[in-house]
């Protein structure tokens, strides 16, 4: 278990390995990228049952690794349910991605570096749910921001990816920033960066080293402020949806199971701290609800089949963040999972598509794909149902458990809202199910064809797992008693599997309903769907606008942030530059200019000063004494 | 002969050197202006050093000193004169004046 430390490193040698080779090494580095990640899943795969035979508890090893004043920071790796969760979920969909991109990136004329930042990418963000200290964590979560913006950008010469990987960047260093402020605050009051010294500090202080309550709940804030950019959250989501001009199975792996995970990842890494600020909580679950409203309503209009994912997952963020201010520490995490695993599998189905129609991602130029396609259209349909909450599906259970804690932890409205968004969420899912794949065959898919088996293959393992994985909240044996029991919060310790009968038949009432509903409204009444569109077309604009974020983004950045950038470039240029540097430099030539006529270069006129300056030192002497 | 003699001729011929030193155009004339400084120094040194004694020969020393190193000066000097005519075809202090600012 100690060697946990060993799976992010693999990654980290891949990358420097086919970064300084490229195009030298044998198989343009595709076989050692996908090597250094099996040997990742391997290493978890003995992590795993060491933890299992030690017994579920958190394990914490360290290493010194400096010392600055009067703060040791350590190098170190914890090792808890967690994190455990986290690095099966992360070696395994980067493993299948990997092996998907084997077949998707084939021939693309910069695969060794795509390999290379996907290993690098996996690297990171093991690295992210391993670290024991703010430092380390802080450090992969920028690496895992800058790989992001590799792959998004992987196809830089065009344009609209270019900008897209800029806006991913910028945007979430907009989080960064807060999150950096949040970490140093508690480093600076509680003297370390060890997480969890940090927490023990917050959650169990000692007599008189209480920290306020302002600090807490600030720190904790800012550092949502940092989940928020890197997971979606509203209003800092507007990159995911740009980001989709990355290839798919980058989507796939970054923009559904790990990156944008990382933010959940570090609220639920630092729950004590949100907990004992219950203002940052309650922000957390507002925010979270917001995001998945907004999300799924996105979700509903958008015509593009990437953009459908992307808005769902945004959504679904939304739902692991309202877990988590609720108090659902495990529902969060467990939705985490499936979610992951079931968006994984739909985005690699959804690049089997465009694999397939040379690059079409439109619904409304597909249909019927399920007749050139079928393997795809059944993995995408599970995925589909699995997200929309279909028993005995994966994400049914998560969300089953999410109810259950926002039942429990916030007042009904939240209930109220969470319901509507389950509701949504099974209508897009129906919505782009429906007409990408059933339904009369679309003139544009008459030549698709199923992808090789390199890529299909993962699709089905993680369409299968997102069949099952669900399970996993039932108790199995005698041990095992449903996922509460393995993945809590120390502070609360285990709680067994529990079904609350009304809000379980509720949640499949609407799921089911709500999917039903969007099928039969995109199969048999497209006209009810063009005048309910046209009878609320002010309220569709204006989700199809996306709420009009974009464009006040784009003024703000028009008006308030490039005139002032203008104002201060100004002010570089004139006062900075004019007057500092170069007015600095002009006084000094002046200087040299008014006083050279001193020097004449005749040897008398120097024998003269010597003379005079002997004289003068020698009467100043004989006066003197 | 008192030690008074010693020092107004020591005085004498450091004025005369200095003059040259001042006064004369040459580079080479200045040169044997600044050697007249140094004997000027030469002569009081030995002049105290008998003076003061058979005793004390410090004085003497520091004139066997200045001789030795007046001797590698002239060397040094004569080379960099040398230089002189050849850059600029005279030895003129006055037409010489590179360094001017």
């Amino acid at each position: 278990m100690e060697w946990a430390w060993l799976i992010p490193i693999y990654g980290f040698g891949a990358f420097g390995v086919i970064a300084l080779m490229r195009e030298n090494l044998p198989d343009r580095g595709r076989f050692l990228s996908v090597l250094a990640i099996s040997a990742g899943f391997a290493t978890f795969w003995f992590v795993l049952q060491d933890f299992l035979e030690h017994g579920v508890d958190q394990y914490h090893f360290t290493v010194e690794w400096f010392t600055a004043g009067r703060i040791d920071v350590a190098l170190g790796i914890i090792v808890d349910p967690l994190t455990v969760i986290m690095l099966g979920l992360v070696t395994f969909v980067a493993l299948a991605v990997q092996i998907y991109s084997l077949g998707y990136m084939a021939g693309d004329k910069r695969l060794p570096w795509y390999f290379g930042v996907h290993s690098l990418f996996a690297a990171a963000m093991l690295t992210l749910v391993l670290a024991d200290n703010l430092l380390l964590l802080y450090f992969a979560w920028e690496l895992v921001g800058l790989c992001s913006y590799f792959l998004i950008g992987h196809w830089y010469e065009r344009r609209s990816a270019a900008e897209a990987a800029k806006k991913a960047f910028i945007t979430t260093r907009i989080g960064d920033v807060g999150l950096l402020i949040g970490i140093l605050l508690l480093v600076v009051n509680t003297g370390t960066f060890d997480t969890l010294e940090v927490l023990e500090r917050v959650s169990h202080p000692a007599p008189g080293q209480e920290l306020s309550n302002l600090l807490v709940t600030g720190s904790a804030l800012l550092i949502f402020l940092g989940a928020m950019g890197k997971s979606a959250q509203f209003p800092l989501h507007v990159w995911l949806p740009d980001a989709m001009e990355g290839p798919t199975p980058v989507s796939a792996l970054i923009h559904a199971a790990t990156m944008v995970a990382a933010g959940v990842f570090l609220v639920a890494r630092l729950f004590p701290l949100f907990e004992a600020s219950g203002d940052a909580l309650t922000a957390v679950a507002l925010i979270g609800l917001i995001t998945a409203l907004v999300g799924a309503s996105l979700a509903l209009v958008s015509t593009d089949l990437k953009r459908i994912l992307a808005y769902s997952t945004m959504s679904h963020l939304g739902f692991m963040m309202l877990a988590l201010g609720a108090g659902g520490f495990t529902a969060a995490i467990f939705h985490l999972l499936t979610h992951g695993i079931a968006k994984a599998s739909l985005f690699m189905a959804a690049g089997s598509v465009m694999h397939a129609m040379d690059g079409q991602t439109d619904i409304r130029r597909m249909g019927g794909l399920r007749r050139r396609m079928p393997l795809t259209a059944v993995a995408f349909t599970i995925g589909a149902l699995a997200l929309a909450g279909i028993p005995p599906l994966s994400a049914f259970w998560s969300k089953d458990e999410i109810l259950i804690a926002v039942q429990k932890g916030l007042n009904p409205a939240y209930l109220i809202f969470f319901l509507l968004a389950i509701v949504l969420s099974a209508l897009y899912m129906a919505r782009a199910t429906r007409l990408a794949f059933y339904g009369e065959l679309s003139a544009d898919a008459e030549h698709a064809h199923e992808s090789p088996l390199v890529m299909v293959i993962p699709i089905a393992v993680l369409a299968g797992l997102s069949v099952v994985i669900g399970l996993l909240a039932l108790p199995w044996g005698d041990t095992y008693d449903g996922i509460g029991s393995f993945l809590f919060l120390q502070e609360h310790g285990p709680h067994g599997f529990e079904v609350v009968a009304q809000w379980t038949v509720a949640s499949i009432v609407l799921a089911g309903g709500g999917f039903a509903a969007g099928w039969w409204l995109y199969d048999r009444r497209r006209d009810l769907v063009d005048s309910i569109r046209i009878r609320f077309g002010a309220l569709h604009r204006l989700v199809e606008r996306k709420y009009y974020l974009d464009d006040a983004y784009q003024w703000a950045i028009d008006q308030v942030v490039l005139r002032a950038s203008r104002g201060v470039a100004f002010f570089d240029r004139r006062a900075i530059n004019d007057g500092g540097v170069d007015g600095a430099a002009a006084s000094a030539m002046n200087a040299g200019r008014a006083l050279r006529h001193h020097a004449t270069g005749l040897f008398a006129d120097y024998g003269v000063s010597m003379v005079l300056g002997v004289i003068g030192i020698g009467l100043f002497f004989w006066l003197r004494a | 002969m008192t030690l008074l003699h010693f020092e107004v001729l020591g005085a004498a011929l450091f004025c005369l050197g200095l003059y040259g030193v001042l006064a004369r155009r040459s580079a080479v004339l200045v040169l044997m202006a600044v050697e007249l400084m140094l004997n000027a120094v030469n002569v009081n040194l030995v002049a105290f050093a008998a003076y003061r004694g058979a005793d004390h020969v410090t004085g003497l020393v520091i004139a066997i000193f200045v001789i030795t190193i007046a001797a590698a000066e002239v060397a040094l000097a004569m080379a960099i004169i040398l230089r002189l005519f050849r850059t600029h075809g005279s030895v003129n202090l006055d037409e010489i004046d590179v360094l001017r600012g």
